[in-house]
């Protein structure tokens, strides 16, 4: 039983769609991360039932990969609330660059949204009448926030921490810095005194100190060979597109992993593979975790 | 082993999420809205119930 302030809902779903942090309480109605485009309908319905007929007046995002802001369009288009992005990814927002924006790179979806305001390490902001301070978590996403609500001992954790790891170091397969930024922000994590952690993903938790030790030995162990990163992320992407389609035909794999920037990417910087052995390889890895099932030439999304 | 036998209870979500108006329940894991929001801060007693309504669910649906 997870302890929250009543003024804080969880909707916690799989893993195509971020978690969704709903504030309440007597201030504005704020909503933090908003799931994956497909699953938008429901975001609204959920976002709606629990707001028992009041509006969602806030907008909020850790990060702006597909499965954190593919819900801001359907948002904005219900309720126009304010939305607040990380500072650092406001003109490619405004421009709407979706190369910049990773949404090519990864060959997820998201529909174009707007912003009213930008949000900086270290701003403050009240939420569910509780304060929230904005911190930096790069690693994962560069340009990722996290919030820490210090009076509650509550961590927003994003993508920077999950109880089992964190998300994909994804500067790390273009060839930019990741593992050090990776390891600073857990060790900033590390210094707050979290006794709750709502991660992007997964159930809440509050082992916090055993969490922590888990990603410092994975980023370790990532670091000590990069292509073990590689590896992770291309069977992390595979099972996301898989989890967005439900299936693939097979044979159309080598082409979509040459077509998909950042696993091409990574093939070609880290990995000795044909992007044909590649594929191969990946479909194999996903099967023997129960992940994915090969039935008639098909890849077939399965859960485990 | 069965989900609703472990503990931490997983969730049901397969992200396939999408409500039903027919029935009012996701078609992916066959949970109400209300069930949905509140699994994130509820017990494992609560849990394995929705577990329990799930299965009783499933199975209706295969008489229909």
């Amino acid at each position: 039983m997870i302890d929250l302030p009543a003024t804080m809902r969880v909707f916690e779903r799989g893993w195509l769609s971020s978690n969704n942090i709903l504030f309440t309480g007597s201030g504005p109605t704020a909503l933090i991360d908003s799931g994956y485009l497909i699953h938008a309908d429901q975001t609204l319905a959920l976002v709606e039932h629990a707001l028992e007929g009041r509006p969602l007046e806030r907008l909020i995002n850790t990060h702006l990969h597909s499965d954190h802001c593919g819900g801001n369009a359907a948002l904005q288009a219900r309720y126009g609330c304010h939305t607040s992005i990380p500072v650092a990814e406001a003109d490619k927002v405004r421009a709407w660059d979706e190369e910049a924006l990773s949404y090519k790179a990864t060959g997820q979806q998201c529909q174009r949204f707007g912003f009213d305001a930008t949000l900086a390490p270290g701003d403050t902001l009240v939420l569910g009448g509780l304060s929230w301070q904005a911190l930096g978590a790069p690693g994962h996403d560069p340009h990722s926030l996290i919030f820490y609500c210090a009076s509650e001992g509550i961590l927003i954790s994003a993508d920077a921490l999950w109880q089992n790891g964190f998300g994909v170091i994804f500067p790390e397969l273009a060839g930019e810095s990741g593992f050090a930024e990776t390891r600073a922000t857990l060790e900033l994590i590390a210094t707050l005194d979290a006794r709750l952690v709502i991660p992007g993903h997964g159930a809440p938790f509050t082992d916090v100190k055993a969490a922590l030790g888990r990603a410092f030995s994975r980023v370790d162990f990532l670091q000590a060979d990069p292509k073990r990163n590689a590896e992770n992320a291309i069977k992390v992407m595979l099972k996301f597109l898989l989890l967005e389609r439900q299936q693939f035909a097979l044979a159309t794999l080598p082409a979509m992993f040459e077509q998909n920037p950042v696993i091409e990417g990574a093939r070609r910087r880290y990995l000795d593979l044909s992007a044909a052995d590649l594929a191969t390889w990946a479909v194999r890895s996903l099967v023997r975790a129960g992940a994915a099932r090969e039935v008639d030439g098909l890849l077939l999304n399965h859960e485990m | 082993m069965n989900p609703e036998i472990q503990t931490p209870v997983p969730s049901p979500c397969i992200s396939l999420c999408e409500m039903a108006p027919d029935t009012g329940l996701c078609r992916g894991c066959l949970r109400t809205i209300d069930e949905i929001i509140g699994w994130s801060s509820a017990g494992d007693d609560y849990k394995r119930a929705v577990w329990a309504e799930i299965r009783r669910r499933e199975a209706d649906m295969e008489f229909k």
